[in-house]
Formats: structure tokens, C-alpha cells, sequence
């Protein structure tokens, strides 16, 4: 094998890998400009109509209102408290960091349908199911290990001398936190940010499991509707937005703040 | 680095209490009262749990074929769906961290991404890649390749790619981790050595990636054996896998108890899974 031949090689096998990694995202934008019913390829006719659908739809309207509050409320939370062990965690150094790092990432090796089917049971005991509390808990547990994962990397670069030496200087610790702190640690408070309501926002797995009937998010309505009357072409439409919202906000954060470098 | 703390112990606990409780709260504190919840059963016809002792939700998983069926074909599943994104991610991988230079991050960032849309959206996409008049079957059509429509909906095949697309990333992100440390020198020390690509791959490259390839294995495997979204859709309710039967004891039959026990047989296969990496990783450290 020459060598030229096989880097072609090597390199054809990666963009297929590439595109086969892409491809449902991609086939997901494309057909939602199918002006059909149901979508076919070659498309008949190409339209806007489903995108115009999707904002006259009131059910989907609420639905995606419904998820937009709950990631918002659920976001503030996590980021506020995963912020506040990160800066205790990477300051204090306790001896028990690497414990409640493990803590407080677990939701990422735990298997969270096993778990959203115990806190659905302890949620009946309590009479908390279909709740926007229930529901917000369940939330802010999910996104804290993105947050957290992004905060204790981005403390974990700042360096202490800068906070010491603004002390030294006669800034009152709020001051310190205010003027030195949080200004450095913006790019991964906005990383973080981002992250967790996307993550918040597209949670299909244990959201439909605790949701009940009142706080339909619009990841479980698609879902419910896809198992029972198919794919609806609006819902196609919706979702590619929201797939070009969440590109955008990977793109936006690479670009400001390498953000693949914090996952 | 230096290892004196920077605020006093105090503050530190008082920082960390509230996500730690959280924490412990909602995440930890359900997986207890789940193994507690296998163990009783629900009275029938009713919401109400029957809190006596019992054997009956796991001697029903381990003796009814339905069951058994679906946790056989989960296991497989699996395990296949594994070694198809191991032999996708190892090129993948090796490229973007020797070849793709300012691209990197940006591939990376596009490899996360169906990390952070969630089970759903890329399976709407899925659907009309593979429907009978979707994007595949269309364009083999149109072709003259085909003249019938290839079944790639409702099916194991179907199933498979879902499950392949959507936990790729959990293979590349920590081959690439492993893939940055080993030194470049390495592979080209083989080949001046006359080593053949074959044979750099088999004994310098795989060996020192083993560490990477048996992290993303066991994630891969974790997230096959307990996604339900995926299988749902994309097997049209003709697959069952083990994750999809729990979902419905708990969301449609209503019997926790049940879901429960489901659940606890999904992890303890899962540990199993972890200890036979634990072990290969043991091995490594040993030999090396």
C-alpha cells in the first residue's frame, strides 16, 4: 500500500464516518423544506409551510413554552449550585474532592431510565408526580454534572494568586469575587450555561417518565405522538430549528470559547 | 500546583452542601429505595404497594421467555452495537488528533452533538433517513438499484444504526484522549523498523489505545444496554429490548415494583460489564 493512496484512503473513511455522524441531523434539516405530507426522496416540492405550521400551532406553542421554563429554572439552579461546590472544590481542596466529584458526576455513568423509574415510585409516595417541583429537581439533577464538569475545569485554570493579590490590595472578599472571580470565569459560566439548558431542553428519556400529563415538555409530546399517529411534518420542522439553535450555540461557544476543550 | 486551600474548611462544606445534598438526595437516595421497591409487589388492581418480602418480580424476569427473549436480545445488541462504534472510532479518533489540526475542535464539538440534542431529535432525522420512502431507499430507488424498498424501519437493522449514530461520541470522545498521549515517534519507530501498518496497529497502536477503547466500550455498552428512546422508534414496537420492557412496566402497566427489579437486573449487567473492564485494565497495568 503507498502511502499517498492509503492517507486518501484514510481520509475518504473518515468523512463517511463524518457524514454517517451527521446524517440524521442533516436529513432532519433538509426534510423539513419538503413541502409533502409525508416526507419522500426525492422531495415533490420543496416549502416553508410546516416552519409557518409550527408557529400557529398552539399546542406545540405550549409545549415548547413549558420546556423553555423548565430549562430556564432548571439551568439557574444547577449552574448556581455546581458553581459554588466548583469554587469550594478547587479552592478549599478538601480532602474529599474526588469523592464528590464522582458525586456529583454520576448522572453521566448511572443509567437514568432505571433512575427516573425509582424517583417516578418515590414521587407517587410523596404525591409529587406531574409536578413542576418534581419536575425541576429531576431537571437540575440531570444537567449538575454538565455544569459541574464545566465549572471545576474552568476554577481549576484560574489562577488563585490573581484573587490573592486583589485581597492584598484591600478588596473585600464579595469585591474580590465580583471584580476578579467572576469576570474570569465567564466563558465557562456561559459554556455551562448553554450546555445544561440544551441538555435540560432536550431531555426525552426521564422527562416522559415523570412528566404526567400537565408539564408536557415538547421532546415528550414528539415522542408520545411518534409512537402512536407517526412522524407530523410540523414536528420535523420544530425540531430542526431547534438542532440549528443547538449547532449555533456550539459553533458560537468554540468559537469563543473553545468549548470542545472543557467537555 | 499549590496545596494549601485557599479558604478555610468551613466555607469550603458550606460551598459544597447544597449540590452535594441535592445530589445525594434525588440521585443517590432513589437507587436504594429502588432495590428496596424490587423486592415488594404491587396488589393487583390497584396503585397500592404490598410492602411484604418477595421473590416473585425477578423469579418472573428469569423464568418467562418474553422476558428472558428481551434481555437476551439487548445483550447482543449491545455487544454488536459496541464493535461497530470501536471500528468506526479508532480511525475517527486517531485522524482528528494526528490530521485535523484546527479543525479539531470543531469535529469534536460536532461529535458531541447528538450528546447534547438528546435521544429524540437525531431519530426524527433517523426516520426519514431509513422509512421505506426516505432518503436511502429514495436515492437507491431513483438510482435503479433497487426496485422494492430495502426494510431498514421496524427491524434490528434499523435499531442497530440508531444505536450506533447516537453513542459514537461516547467511543471517540476518550479514544481521543488516549490517542493524544501516545507519542508520534512511536508508530514511526515501528515502521523504520519495517513493521507493516497491520502489524504497527496490532502491537504498538491498539496496545498502548487499550486503556481508551475499554473506557468507550464500556460506555457504549452501558448506554445501548438502557436506551429505550432509540429501540422505540426505530424498531416501531418489533424490538424488544430489555429497557423498553421497564419503560412500560412503569409507564403504562403501572407496576413499580416490577420496573423495578427490571431496573436492577439492567445494573447488575452493567456492573458485571464494569468489573470485566476493571479487570482488563488491571491486566494492562500489570503487564506494562
Amino acid at each position: 500500500m503507498t502511502s499517498r493512496f492509503g492517507k486518501g484512503l484514510m481520509l475518504a473513511g473518515v468523512v463517511a464516518i463524518l457524514l454517517f455522524l451527521l446524517a440524521p441531523i442533516l436529513v432532519l434539516i433538509f426534510s423539513a423544506f419538503d413541502g409533502g405530507n409525508i416526507f419522500r426522496f426525492p422531495p415533490r416540492s420543496y416549502s416553508l409551510r410546516w416552519f409557518e405550521e409550527a408557529f400557529n400551532h398552539n399546542e406545540y406553542k405550549s409545549s415548547l413554552w413549558i420546556s423553555t421554563v423548565l430549562g430556564v429554572i432548571s439551568t439557574a439552579i444547577a449552574v448556581g449550585l455546581s458553581s459554588l461546590a466548583a469554587f469550594g472544590l478547587v479552592r478549599g481542596k478538601p480532602s474529599y474532592r474526588l469523592a464528590l466529584e464522582v458525586l456529583l458526576l454520576a448522572p453521566l455513568t448511572l443509567p437514568l431510565v432505571v433512575w427516573a423509574i425509582a424517583l417516578l415510585s418515590i414521587y407517587a409516595q410523596l404525591g409529587m408526580n406531574g409536578t413542576l417541583p418534581g419536575l425541576i429537581l429531576a431537571h437540575v439533577t440531570i444537567t449538575m454534572p454538565f455544569a459541574a464538569r464545566i465549572m471545576i475545569a474552568t476554577f481549576d485554570e484560574i489562577d488563585p494568586k490573581l484573587e490573592a493579590a486583589a485581597k492584598s490590595l484591600g478588596a473585600s472578599p464579595w469585591n474580590v469575587v465580583r471584580r476578579v472571580t467572576l469576570p474570569l470565569a465567564m466563558p465557562g459560566l456561559l459554556s455551562s450555561t448553554a450546555i445544561a439548558f440544551l441538555v435540560s431542553f432536550n431531555d426525552v428519556v426521564v422527562t416522559t417518565l415523570i412528566a404526567g400529563a400537565g408539564w408536557i415538555t415538547f421532546p415528550v409530546r414528539t415522542f408520545s405522538r411518534l409512537r402512536t399517529e407517526g412522524i407530523d411534518p410540523t414536528t420535523i420542522a420544530i425540531a430542526a430549528m431547534i438542532v440549528g439553535f443547538t449547532i449555533l450555540v456550539i459553533v458560537l461557544g468554540q468559537r469563543l470559547f473553545q468549548l470542545s476543550r472543557r467537555f | 500546583m499549590n496545596q494549601t486551600p485557599d479558604i478555610t474548611p468551613t466555607t469550603t462544606a458550606l460551598l459544597v452542601a447544597p449540590a452535594a445534598v441535592l445530589m445525594f438526595g434525588v440521585f443517590v437516595l432513589p437507587f436504594l429505595f429502588l432495590v428496596v421497591l424490587s423486592f415488594w409487589s404491587q396488589v393487583p388492581g390497584s396503585l397500592s404497594l404490598d410492602t411484604s418480602f418477595t421473590l416473585t418480580n425477578y423469579v418472573r424476569i428469569f423464568s418467562d421467555s418474553y422476558y428472558l427473549g428481551g434481555l437476551w436480545t439487548t445483550l447482543w445488541l449491545s455487544g454488536f452495537v459496541t464493535l461497530i462504534c470501536l471500528l468506526l472510532a479508532l480511525p475517527l479518533a486517531r485522524w482528528i488528533v494526528l490530521h485535523a489540526g484546527r479543525a479539531k475542535g470543531l469535529l469534536i464539538g460536532i461529535s458531541i452533538l447528538p450528546l447534547i440534542c438528546g435521544a429524540l431529535l437525531p431519530t426524527l432525522g433517523l426516520v426519514n433517513l431509513l422509512s421505506p420512502l426516505g432518503f436511502i431507499n429514495g436515492a437507491l430507488k431513483s438510482m435503479g438499484l433497487i426496485q422494492t424498498s430495502l426494510p431498514l424501519l421496524g427491524n434490528i437493522t434499523g435499531v442497530s444504526i440508531g444505536l450506533v449514530q447516537a453513542f459514537l461520541p461516547l467511543m471517540v470522545l476518550p479514544l481521543i484522549n488516549t490517542v493524544e498521549r501516545i507519542p508520534h515517534d512511536y508508530e514511526k519507530a515501528a515502521m523504520s523498523l519495517g513493521a507493516s501498518p497491520f502489524v504497527v496497529w496490532r502491537r504498538v497502536l491498539l496496545p498502548l489505545m487499550l486503556p481508551g477503547i475499554v473506557a468507550g466500550s464500556l460506555l457504549v455498552f452501558c448506554a445501548a444496554l438502557t436506551a429505550f428512546v432509540t429501540p422505540q422508534i426505530l424498531g416501531q414496537g418489533k424490538v424488544v429490548t430489555f429497557a423498553s420492557l421497564a419503560y412500560q412496566q412503569a409507564a403504562m402497566v403501572l407496576d413499580w415494583p416490577f420496573a423495578s427489579a427490571l431496573g436492577i437486573v439492567m445494573l447488575m449487567f452493567l456492573a458485571l460489564a464494569g468489573l470485566v473492564g476493571a479487570l482488563i485494565s488491571r491486566r494492562l497495568a500489570r503487564a506494562s
